[in-house]
């Protein structure tokens, strides 16, 4: 094997590992800077996500804010932090809606679009992919 | 149609009230609107539904979902499509922060075999904080863990939630007022819900079933994927077909009384009380209720338990049920003493405790082993495939209707069910 030929392999490998690491990225629970919350347990982001809890631990009324149904980012999140494949959140939201105790929390498009509206909104709640986190947003979980 | 006339008659105050309601509230501060989607309409519209069809190996019998129903598979199809199928379609009002409205129609076979659609739910819901609310209209009955979502097929695990416990109670709606308060314990979230109101069904053997000063009250635990409930509910209950037949008894002097009384279902409290609780993590799930039901009347006393459980292999997730019925009460009686009667009332007195003992009889004992198969196949639908072994009580129907002459009691049924269920 060439000089080159190595080269040339650590270099797929390193595009490999760094594509799967674009793919795997981590995703993270945000709110806005003006919020005073700084952090929150992985039971806290899933309770005000699937409705079971109104409020910030400090009482004020948090708004959760999804992503896009069918979104890599949105299935990381409902897998690790909830707990939930995307077919059981929506099973789970079904027996909420249809029976008129609550509605699923609204949708944006996309990273950019949430980042805009948690920086928005102190009491909104959000998850964006890691790699994108910037001053606009505190990750709290 | 008279009778739909008059129960549209009956339910007229709760529209007044709403719209009552909705005269008379202020425009609340909208803190919450700000921050609220401003692109959500006030107005959304959502269903949901279930093609099934279901294959029994009794043919002289049929099996069937709930009581409403007047037919199912077995006897009087081969392969039914009543049994599970329906759909349903709901529109959601946002007025404001603390004001909705819900109206939840759904069409299913009735009562008198056809699909007319009926409304299932329709209630003005006002929160006074986001943890505590009050419904007025015609709301949920959650008698049982998942009461909630009953007819929606996506949101079970199974083709259709356990009939041993859920033939208990088989209502699911009241017309009246519900309130619910949630608080927090640390993680553990409590979930406090009163109902009271009143339901009136018509079944399909004939006369109405009425229940009147229906309360219920449920306290739910949730903590993180576990759920623990239980529910406690009381009513007065009246089927006035059966009360014409039991009048027939107060015919027969201070016997035939003593019996009316203690059997005619005319204003008799109906009590149930029913535990729950499920643990449902991402890959797996296990769930058990328990229940009993009182009809202090000729209807007995019944219970019964489910437990299940289910493991999800990608989009596969294979489940087993257990569930038993039993009767608590007396499945016969030696009725009215036809040896101390004139020779020209013993016939009449035969044919009264015939009729009596054929209604203790039917009381539903079984035992029921299913085994059965969820496949997310594609963005909100499912496929269920699912096996029914279910063996009679000694002397017993079951939960079967629509009985033949060759029918046996106390047998065995295989049923076989495969259902598509849909949300839109």
């Amino acid at each position: 094997m060439t000089l080159i030929n190595r080269i040339r392999l650590v270099a797929i490998g390193l595009a490999l590992s760094l594509s799967s690491a674009v793919v795997k990225a981590d995703v993270v629970a945000v709110v806005s800077t003006k919020s005073p919350i700084t952090a929150l347990s992985r039971s806290q982001v899933a309770d005000i996500f699937l409705g079971k809890r109104s409020g910030f631990p400090n009482g004020v009324q948090a708004f959760p804010v999804d992503q896009a149904e069918g979104s890599a980012v949105r299935d990381e999140f409902y897998s690790k932090v909830v707990g939930k494949t995307a077919a059981q959140i929506k099973a789970y939201w079904s027996k909420i809606l249809f029976t008129g105790r609550g509605r699923p929390p609204p949708t944006v498009s996309n990273n950019l679009e949430m980042k805009k509206r948690i920086s928005d909104n102190p009491a909104a709640v959000g998850y964006i992919d890691r790699n994108v986190v910037d001053d606009s947003v505190r990750v709290v979980f | 149609m008279p009778r739909i006339t008059r129960s549209k008659l009956w339910r007229t105050p709760y529209s007044l009230c709403a719209i009552v309601l909705i005269a008379l509230l202020p425009s609340p501060a909208s803190v919450r609107a700000a921050a609220e989607d401003p692109s959500s309409s006030m107005f959304s519209l959502s269903g949901f539904g279930t093609l099934g069809v279901v294959h029994s190996s009794e043919h002289d019998a049929d099996f069937t979902s709930t009581i409403f129903k007047p037919n199912g598979a077995g006897y009087s199809h081969d392969w039914s499509p009543d049994v599970d199928s329906l759909i349903g379609a709901q529109v959601n009002a946002n007025f404001s922060p603390h004001l909705s409205a819900m109206v939840q129609v759904i069409s299913e076979q009735t009562y008198d075999n056809n699909y007319r659609p009926h409304v299932e739910w329709a209630n003005i819901k006002y929160e006074l904080t986001p943890d505590a609310s009050v419904r007025v209209g015609r709301t949920v009955l959650a008698s049982f863990l998942v009461s909630d979502t009953r007819n929606i097929g996506y949101a079970n695990p199974w083709v259709r939630p356990p009939v041993e416990v859920y033939s208990l109670v088989p209502i699911d709606s009241s017309d009246g007022i519900d309130a619910s308060y949630k608080w927090h314990i640390g993680d553990l979230v409590q979930t406090f819900v009163g109902t009271y109101g009143a339901t009136t069904s018509t079944q399909p053997t004939g006369g109405n079933a009425e229940a009147r000063r229906q309360w219920n009250i449920s306290d739910t635990l949730e903590y993180g994927a576990a759920t623990l409930r239980i529910a406690y509910q009381r009513a007065n209950l009246t089927l006035d077909g059966l009360h014409t037949f039991f009048g027939a008894f107060r015919q027969f002097g201070p016997q035939g009384n003593l019996l009316a009384d203690k059997y005619d279902p005319y204003r008799k409290p109906l009590e149930f009380i029913g535990i729950g609780a499920m643990y449902n993590p991402r890959d797996w799930f296990v769930t058990g209720e328990w229940g009993t039901s009182q009809f202090h009347s000729v209807l007995g006393e019944s219970t019964a338990w489910y437990a299940s459980g289910g493991y999800r292999l990608a989009k596969f997730t294979p489940y087993l049920t257990y569930g038993a019925l039993k009767a608590n009460s007396n499945v016969s009686d030696p009725g009215l003493t036809v040896s101390a009667l004139p020779p020209y009332l013993t016939g009449p007195a035969m044919g009264l405790n015939a009729g009596l003992n054929a209604i203790l009889g039917s009381i539903a004992i079984q035992r029921t082993t299913s085994a059965g198969l969820r496949w997310d196949f594609m963005k909100n639908v499912d496929l269920k495939l699912q096996y029914d072994h279910t063996g009679l009580g000694a002397g017993s129907p079951g939960t079967l209707i629509n009985l033949q002459p060759g029918f046996q009691r106390g047998g065995t049924v295989n049923l076989f069910s495969a259902a598509i269920d849909f949300l839109w």
